[in-house]
Protein backbone atom coordinates (compact mmCIF):
# COMPACT_ATOMS: atom_id res chain seq x y z
CA UNK A 1 0.00 0.00 0.00
CA UNK A 2 1.20 3.58 -1.12
CA UNK A 3 1.15 6.18 0.88
CA UNK A 4 -1.37 8.18 -1.04
CA UNK A 5 -3.42 5.29 -0.91
CA UNK A 6 -3.01 5.92 2.81
CA UNK A 7 -3.91 9.54 2.29
CA UNK A 8 -6.90 8.83 1.01
CA UNK A 9 -8.24 6.57 2.98
CA UNK A 10 -7.48 9.27 6.10
CA UNK A 11 -9.07 11.51 3.59
CA UNK A 12 -12.42 9.70 3.42
CA UNK A 13 -12.32 8.85 7.15
CA UNK A 14 -11.94 12.39 7.99
CA UNK A 15 -14.98 13.20 5.29
CA UNK A 16 -17.55 12.13 7.79
CA UNK A 17 -19.40 14.72 9.16
CA UNK A 18 -18.78 15.88 13.07
CA UNK A 19 -21.19 18.04 14.57
CA UNK A 20 -21.34 19.98 17.69
CA UNK A 21 -24.73 20.18 19.66
CA UNK A 22 -25.87 24.29 18.98
CA UNK A 23 -26.46 24.53 22.11
CA UNK A 24 -23.17 23.44 23.73
CA UNK A 25 -21.62 26.09 21.12
CA UNK A 26 -24.12 28.46 22.35
CA UNK A 27 -23.26 28.05 25.99
CA UNK A 28 -19.93 28.49 25.44
CA UNK A 29 -20.21 31.23 22.93
CA UNK A 30 -22.65 32.87 26.11
CA UNK A 31 -19.74 32.27 28.95
CA UNK A 32 -17.24 33.93 27.16
CA UNK A 33 -19.40 36.72 26.07
CA UNK A 34 -20.58 37.98 29.93
CA UNK A 35 -16.44 38.28 30.17
CA UNK A 36 -15.64 39.37 27.06
CA UNK A 37 -13.63 43.02 26.98
CA UNK A 38 -10.71 44.42 24.58
CA UNK A 39 -7.16 43.03 25.63
CA UNK A 40 -3.91 44.20 24.57
CA UNK A 41 -1.90 41.70 22.88
CA UNK A 42 1.68 40.82 23.78
CA UNK A 43 4.99 42.20 22.84
CA UNK A 44 6.93 41.35 19.54
CA UNK A 45 8.49 38.26 20.28
CA UNK A 46 11.65 40.26 19.87
CA UNK A 47 10.94 43.09 22.40
CA UNK A 48 10.59 40.24 24.79
CA UNK A 49 13.70 38.60 24.20
CA UNK A 50 15.37 41.74 24.52
CA UNK A 51 14.07 43.02 27.76
CA UNK A 52 14.85 39.39 29.12
CA UNK A 53 18.34 39.75 27.89
CA UNK A 54 18.24 43.05 29.00
CA UNK A 55 17.29 41.96 32.93
CA UNK A 56 19.79 39.37 33.07
CA UNK A 57 22.55 41.71 32.14
CA UNK A 58 21.33 44.21 34.33
CA UNK A 59 21.04 41.70 37.54
CA UNK A 60 24.84 40.39 36.70
CA UNK A 61 26.50 43.82 36.20
CA UNK A 62 25.09 45.25 39.26
CA UNK A 63 25.59 42.12 41.76
CA UNK A 64 29.14 42.36 39.97
CA UNK A 65 29.65 45.95 40.94
CA UNK A 66 28.28 45.34 44.22
CA UNK A 67 30.56 42.77 45.13
CA UNK A 68 33.51 44.20 43.34
CA UNK A 69 34.40 43.76 39.77
CA UNK A 70 37.59 41.80 40.21
CA UNK A 71 37.23 38.90 37.99
CA UNK A 72 36.86 41.10 34.84
CA UNK A 73 39.94 43.58 35.81
CA UNK A 74 42.27 39.86 35.73
CA UNK A 75 40.80 38.69 32.46
CA UNK A 76 42.79 38.83 29.26
CA UNK A 77 41.52 40.41 26.35
CA UNK A 78 40.94 36.62 24.90
CA UNK A 79 39.67 35.45 27.62
CA UNK A 80 37.08 38.46 27.58
CA UNK A 81 36.42 37.93 24.49
CA UNK A 82 35.61 34.44 24.29
CA UNK A 83 33.79 34.11 27.39
CA UNK A 84 31.41 37.03 27.40
CA UNK A 85 30.19 36.69 23.57
CA UNK A 86 29.63 32.88 24.69
CA UNK A 87 27.33 33.90 27.62
CA UNK A 88 25.71 36.63 25.75
CA UNK A 89 25.00 34.42 23.10
CA UNK A 90 23.61 31.76 25.40
CA UNK A 91 21.14 34.52 27.13
CA UNK A 92 19.84 35.46 24.34
CA UNK A 93 19.28 31.75 23.31
CA UNK A 94 17.63 31.02 26.88
CA UNK A 95 15.44 33.81 26.57
CA UNK A 96 14.37 33.21 22.98
CA UNK A 97 13.37 29.51 24.53
CA UNK A 98 11.64 31.28 27.54
CA UNK A 99 9.41 33.17 25.40
CA UNK A 100 8.67 30.43 22.99
CA UNK A 101 7.50 28.37 25.54
CA UNK A 102 5.23 31.30 27.14
CA UNK A 103 3.32 32.20 23.74
CA UNK A 104 1.78 28.93 22.23
CA UNK A 105 2.20 28.14 18.74
CA UNK A 106 5.44 29.36 19.01
CA UNK A 107 8.62 27.81 16.59
CA UNK A 108 10.69 25.90 18.51
CA UNK A 109 14.08 26.91 17.73
CA UNK A 110 15.54 25.15 20.51
CA UNK A 111 14.39 23.18 22.96
CA UNK A 112 14.92 23.97 26.42
CA UNK A 113 16.26 20.74 27.89
CA UNK A 114 18.83 20.44 25.23
CA UNK A 115 19.38 24.33 25.64
CA UNK A 116 20.52 23.25 28.96
CA UNK A 117 22.70 20.75 28.33
CA UNK A 118 24.80 22.10 24.88
CA UNK A 119 24.81 25.19 26.98
CA UNK A 120 26.77 23.47 29.82
CA UNK A 121 29.06 21.23 27.69
CA UNK A 122 30.13 25.26 25.35
CA UNK A 123 30.67 26.78 28.40
CA UNK A 124 32.80 23.86 29.74
CA UNK A 125 34.87 23.78 26.42
CA UNK A 126 35.02 27.57 26.75
CA UNK A 127 36.50 27.60 30.36
CA UNK A 128 38.94 24.32 29.75
CA UNK A 129 40.28 25.74 26.71
CA UNK A 130 41.19 29.16 28.79
CA UNK A 131 41.87 27.94 31.71
CA UNK A 132 44.95 25.45 32.51
CA UNK A 133 45.61 25.91 36.36
CA UNK A 134 44.85 23.08 38.13
CA UNK A 135 45.18 24.07 41.41
CA UNK A 136 42.04 23.38 43.91
CA UNK A 137 43.03 25.58 46.75
CA UNK A 138 40.35 25.73 48.62
CA UNK A 139 38.39 23.84 46.14
CA UNK A 140 34.98 23.57 48.54
CA UNK A 141 34.44 26.57 50.44
CA UNK A 142 35.75 29.14 47.89
CA UNK A 143 33.37 26.98 45.49
CA UNK A 144 30.45 26.56 47.49
CA UNK A 145 30.76 30.29 47.76
CA UNK A 146 30.67 31.46 43.90
CA UNK A 147 28.06 28.91 44.12
CA UNK A 148 26.00 30.14 46.50
CA UNK A 149 26.15 33.91 45.16
CA UNK A 150 25.58 32.82 41.75
CA UNK A 151 21.88 31.16 42.51
CA UNK A 152 21.36 34.01 44.88
CA UNK A 153 21.43 36.11 41.56
CA UNK A 154 19.84 33.80 40.08
CA UNK A 155 16.68 34.47 42.06
CA UNK A 156 16.03 38.06 40.91
CA UNK A 157 16.77 37.46 36.96
CA UNK A 158 14.17 34.61 37.76
CA UNK A 159 11.94 37.00 39.28
CA UNK A 160 12.27 39.93 37.09
CA UNK A 161 12.00 37.60 33.57
CA UNK A 162 8.84 36.38 35.17
CA UNK A 163 7.54 39.52 35.85
CA UNK A 164 7.88 40.51 32.11
CA UNK A 165 6.81 37.35 31.05
CA UNK A 166 3.81 36.93 33.73
CA UNK A 167 1.22 37.54 30.65
CA UNK A 168 1.94 34.78 28.87
CA UNK A 169 0.43 31.27 29.19
CA UNK A 170 3.00 28.06 29.30
CA UNK A 171 1.82 24.93 27.91
CA UNK A 172 4.64 22.81 29.03
CA UNK A 173 5.06 24.77 32.32
CA UNK A 174 8.38 22.15 33.04
CA UNK A 175 9.90 23.39 29.60
CA UNK A 176 9.15 27.23 30.34
CA UNK A 177 10.22 26.88 33.86
CA UNK A 178 13.55 24.88 33.27
CA UNK A 179 13.89 27.94 30.38
CA UNK A 180 13.21 30.61 32.76
CA UNK A 181 15.61 28.72 35.24
CA UNK A 182 18.21 28.46 32.47
CA UNK A 183 18.37 32.19 31.77
CA UNK A 184 18.43 33.09 35.10
CA UNK A 185 21.23 30.53 36.13
CA UNK A 186 23.48 32.34 33.15
CA UNK A 187 22.88 35.86 34.90
CA UNK A 188 24.16 34.27 38.06
CA UNK A 189 27.11 32.48 35.77
CA UNK A 190 27.83 36.57 33.84
CA UNK A 191 27.79 37.56 37.56
CA UNK A 192 30.40 35.21 38.68
CA UNK A 193 32.59 35.76 35.66
CA UNK A 194 32.73 39.88 35.91
CA UNK A 195 33.35 39.34 39.99
CA UNK A 196 35.61 35.84 40.93
CA UNK A 197 39.21 36.66 40.63
CA UNK A 198 39.10 32.72 41.09
CA UNK A 199 40.64 31.19 37.51
CA UNK A 200 41.88 27.77 38.73
CA UNK A 201 39.71 25.57 35.70
CA UNK A 202 38.06 23.05 38.58
CA UNK A 203 37.06 25.94 40.38
CA UNK A 204 35.36 27.99 37.18
CA UNK A 205 34.16 24.30 35.48
CA UNK A 206 32.57 23.13 38.02
CA UNK A 207 31.12 25.89 40.64
CA UNK A 208 30.95 28.19 37.86
CA UNK A 209 29.01 26.47 35.54
CA UNK A 210 26.92 24.65 37.93
CA UNK A 211 25.10 27.47 38.94
CA UNK A 212 22.78 27.23 35.03
CA UNK A 213 21.97 23.25 35.44
CA UNK A 214 20.96 23.70 38.83
CA UNK A 215 18.96 26.82 38.69
CA UNK A 216 17.40 25.06 36.15
CA UNK A 217 16.76 22.39 37.55
CA UNK A 218 15.20 24.30 40.38
CA UNK A 219 13.08 25.59 37.80
CA UNK A 220 11.55 22.19 36.83
CA UNK A 221 11.04 20.78 40.20
CA UNK A 222 9.26 23.63 41.16
CA UNK A 223 7.02 23.61 37.88
CA UNK A 224 6.28 19.71 38.51
CA UNK A 225 5.04 20.03 41.71
CA UNK A 226 3.06 23.17 41.13
CA UNK A 227 1.36 20.87 38.62
CA UNK B 1 -11.52 24.14 5.55
CA UNK B 2 -11.58 27.66 6.79
CA UNK B 3 -8.48 29.92 5.18
CA UNK B 4 -6.68 31.06 7.92
CA UNK B 5 -6.61 34.44 7.33
CA UNK B 6 -9.95 34.74 7.99
CA UNK B 7 -9.24 33.27 11.39
CA UNK B 8 -6.56 35.73 11.82
CA UNK B 9 -9.29 38.52 11.20
CA UNK B 10 -11.83 37.03 13.72
CA UNK B 11 -8.91 36.40 16.43
CA UNK B 12 -7.94 40.22 15.64
CA UNK B 13 -11.05 41.65 16.25
CA UNK B 14 -11.97 38.84 19.04
CA UNK B 15 -9.03 40.54 20.90
CA UNK B 16 -10.60 43.73 20.27
CA UNK B 17 -13.67 42.78 22.02
CA UNK B 18 -16.12 41.59 19.29
CA UNK B 19 -18.77 39.14 20.35
CA UNK B 20 -19.62 38.33 16.94
CA UNK B 21 -16.43 37.39 15.69
CA UNK B 22 -15.83 35.45 19.07
CA UNK B 23 -19.10 32.88 18.03
CA UNK B 24 -17.81 33.35 14.88
CA UNK B 25 -14.83 31.49 15.93
CA UNK B 26 -16.01 29.26 18.37
CA UNK B 27 -18.63 27.80 15.80
CA UNK B 28 -16.31 27.65 13.04
CA UNK B 29 -13.15 25.78 14.89
CA UNK B 30 -15.38 24.34 17.40
CA UNK B 31 -15.88 20.67 15.16
CA UNK B 32 -12.12 20.21 14.63
CA UNK B 33 -11.57 20.77 18.10
CA UNK B 34 -14.19 18.76 18.99
CA UNK B 35 -13.11 15.58 16.27
CA UNK B 36 -9.62 16.07 17.96
CA UNK B 37 -10.64 15.48 21.45
CA UNK B 38 -12.61 12.64 20.41
CA UNK B 39 -10.13 11.08 18.19
CA UNK B 40 -7.67 11.08 21.21
CA UNK B 41 -9.79 8.32 22.75
CA UNK B 42 -12.29 10.69 24.79
CA UNK B 43 -15.54 10.21 24.91
CA UNK B 44 -18.27 12.36 22.89
CA UNK B 45 -18.87 13.39 26.27
CA UNK B 46 -15.71 13.65 27.95
CA UNK B 47 -14.95 16.26 24.59
CA UNK B 48 -17.52 18.03 25.03
CA UNK B 49 -15.75 18.81 28.71
CA UNK B 50 -12.61 18.79 27.06
CA UNK B 51 -14.35 21.80 24.32
CA UNK B 52 -15.68 24.22 26.57
CA UNK B 53 -12.48 24.11 28.90
CA UNK B 54 -10.59 24.44 25.56
CA UNK B 55 -12.29 27.39 24.71
CA UNK B 56 -12.10 28.66 28.49
CA UNK B 57 -8.36 28.59 28.47
CA UNK B 58 -8.28 30.12 24.52
CA UNK B 59 -10.29 33.21 26.22
CA UNK B 60 -7.94 33.63 28.68
CA UNK B 61 -4.91 33.32 26.61
CA UNK B 62 -6.09 35.32 23.70
CA UNK B 63 -3.85 37.85 24.36
CA UNK B 64 -1.18 35.42 23.55
CA UNK B 65 -1.71 35.15 20.32
CA UNK B 66 0.23 37.94 17.92
CA UNK B 67 -1.11 39.30 14.55
CA UNK B 68 0.36 37.85 11.49
CA UNK B 69 1.15 34.34 12.98
CA UNK B 70 -1.40 31.29 12.07
CA UNK B 71 -4.28 31.06 14.55
CA UNK B 72 -3.93 27.08 14.33
CA UNK B 73 -0.89 26.06 15.63
CA UNK B 74 -1.93 28.52 18.50
CA UNK B 75 -5.24 27.02 19.32
CA UNK B 76 -3.90 23.65 19.08
CA UNK B 77 -0.98 24.24 21.28
CA UNK B 78 -4.04 25.51 23.71
CA UNK B 79 -5.99 22.24 22.86
CA UNK B 80 -3.08 20.01 23.47
CA UNK B 81 -2.31 21.30 26.94
CA UNK B 82 -5.98 21.12 27.73
CA UNK B 83 -5.80 17.33 26.68
CA UNK B 84 -2.26 16.68 28.04
CA UNK B 85 -3.80 18.05 31.63
CA UNK B 86 -6.93 16.25 31.62
CA UNK B 87 -5.36 12.91 30.93
CA UNK B 88 -2.30 13.84 33.66
CA UNK B 89 -5.42 14.31 35.80
CA UNK B 90 -7.58 10.97 34.91
CA UNK B 91 -4.23 8.96 35.18
CA UNK B 92 -3.85 10.31 38.88
CA UNK B 93 -7.80 8.95 39.72
CA UNK B 94 -7.23 6.01 37.58
CA UNK B 95 -4.37 5.28 39.81
CA UNK B 96 -5.76 5.82 42.93
CA UNK B 97 -8.86 3.42 42.06
CA UNK B 98 -7.23 0.58 39.77
CA UNK B 99 -4.44 -0.30 39.06
CA UNK B 100 -3.04 0.68 35.19
CA UNK B 101 -2.32 -2.94 33.79
CA UNK B 102 -6.32 -3.17 33.98
CA UNK B 103 -6.87 -0.58 31.92
CA UNK B 104 -8.25 -1.65 28.27
CA UNK B 105 -5.70 -1.83 25.44
CA UNK B 106 -6.21 0.84 23.38
CA UNK B 107 -4.41 -0.95 20.55
CA UNK B 108 -7.51 -3.85 20.22
CA UNK B 109 -10.03 -1.10 19.49
CA UNK B 110 -9.01 -1.77 15.66
CA UNK B 111 -11.38 -4.31 13.73
CA UNK B 112 -9.37 -6.87 11.28
CA UNK B 113 -10.62 -7.95 7.80
CA UNK B 114 -13.54 -5.94 5.78
CA UNK B 115 -13.26 -3.64 3.13
CA UNK B 116 -15.47 -0.57 4.16
CA UNK B 117 -13.30 2.09 5.37
CA UNK B 118 -13.40 2.34 9.55
CA UNK B 119 -14.05 5.74 11.30
CA UNK B 120 -11.60 8.09 11.85
CA UNK B 121 -10.97 7.38 15.74
CA UNK B 122 -11.02 3.68 14.76
CA UNK B 123 -8.83 4.12 11.93
CA UNK B 124 -6.22 5.89 14.11
CA UNK B 125 -6.58 3.92 17.06
CA UNK B 126 -3.15 2.02 16.57
CA UNK B 127 -1.46 4.82 17.03
CA UNK B 128 0.58 6.03 19.64
CA UNK B 129 -0.96 9.63 21.49
CA UNK B 130 2.17 11.36 19.62
CA UNK B 131 1.73 9.84 16.03
CA UNK B 132 -2.08 10.00 16.12
CA UNK B 133 -2.26 14.05 17.01
CA UNK B 134 0.29 14.90 14.23
CA UNK B 135 -1.59 12.57 11.38
CA UNK B 136 -4.63 14.54 12.78
CA UNK B 137 -3.34 17.77 12.11
CA UNK B 138 -2.08 17.27 9.02
CA UNK B 139 -3.90 14.84 7.10
CA UNK B 140 -6.93 15.77 8.90
CA UNK B 141 -6.93 19.15 9.32
CA UNK B 142 -4.48 20.59 6.57
CA UNK B 143 -1.83 22.02 8.74
CA UNK B 144 1.72 22.36 7.51
CA UNK B 145 4.29 20.94 8.72
CA UNK B 146 5.72 24.16 9.91
CA UNK B 147 1.97 24.92 11.43
CA UNK B 148 2.18 21.39 13.17
CA UNK B 149 5.30 21.52 14.28
CA UNK B 150 4.51 24.47 16.23
CA UNK B 151 1.64 23.55 17.54
CA UNK B 152 3.58 20.53 19.44
CA UNK B 153 6.23 22.46 20.22
CA UNK B 154 8.77 20.35 18.12
CA UNK B 155 10.73 20.25 15.15
CA UNK B 156 9.65 19.73 11.72
CA UNK B 157 12.14 16.55 11.48
CA UNK B 158 10.31 15.18 14.10
CA UNK B 159 7.24 15.66 12.56
CA UNK B 160 7.61 14.22 9.45
CA UNK B 161 9.50 11.47 11.39
CA UNK B 162 6.35 10.61 13.78
CA UNK B 163 4.06 10.89 10.18
CA UNK B 164 7.06 8.26 8.61
CA UNK B 165 6.42 5.79 11.64
CA UNK B 166 2.72 6.25 12.16
CA UNK B 167 2.28 5.58 8.10
CA UNK B 168 4.74 1.69 8.24
CA UNK B 169 1.94 1.30 11.19
CA UNK B 170 -1.07 2.10 9.41
CA UNK B 171 -0.06 0.73 6.16
CA UNK B 172 0.51 -2.36 8.21
CA UNK B 173 -2.44 -2.11 9.71
CA UNK B 174 -4.50 -1.68 6.33
CA UNK B 175 -3.16 -3.88 4.07
CA UNK B 176 -3.99 -6.56 6.93
CA UNK B 177 -7.49 -5.47 6.53
CA UNK B 178 -7.28 -5.38 2.96
CA UNK B 179 -8.40 -1.88 2.23
CA UNK B 180 -6.06 -1.10 -0.56
CA UNK B 181 -8.08 -3.05 -2.76
CA UNK B 182 -9.26 -0.57 -6.05
CA UNK B 183 -7.08 2.39 -4.56
CA UNK B 184 -4.63 3.79 -6.90
CA UNK B 185 -1.88 6.49 -6.54
CA UNK B 186 2.08 6.73 -5.88
CA UNK B 187 4.37 7.28 -3.11
CA UNK B 188 4.01 10.72 -2.06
Amino acid sequence: MRDREIDEILKEAAQAPHDVETALLDRIAGSIGSSLRPVRPLPPAWLLVGGLVLICAAVALAGAARLGLYGIQRLSVLERALIFPALGILLWLAATAFVGEMIPGSRRRVAPGFLLVAGSLALLAVFAVLFHDYRTDRFVSQGLACLTAGLLHAIPAAFASWLLLRRGFAVNSVAAAMAAGTLAGLAGLTMLELHCPNFQALHVMLWHTAVMPLSATVGGILARRAN
Amino acid sequence: MIPDSDLQMLMARYQRGDLAAATALIHRLSPQLHRFFVVQFASRVHADDLLQETWLRIHQARHTYRAGEPVLPWLYAIARHIRVDHYRKALRAASREERLEEMPEMAAVLPAGGGRTPDLKTLLAPLPESQREVIEMLKVEGMSLEEVARATSSSVGSVKQKVHRAYEKLRERLTGMGLSTGRTGGQS
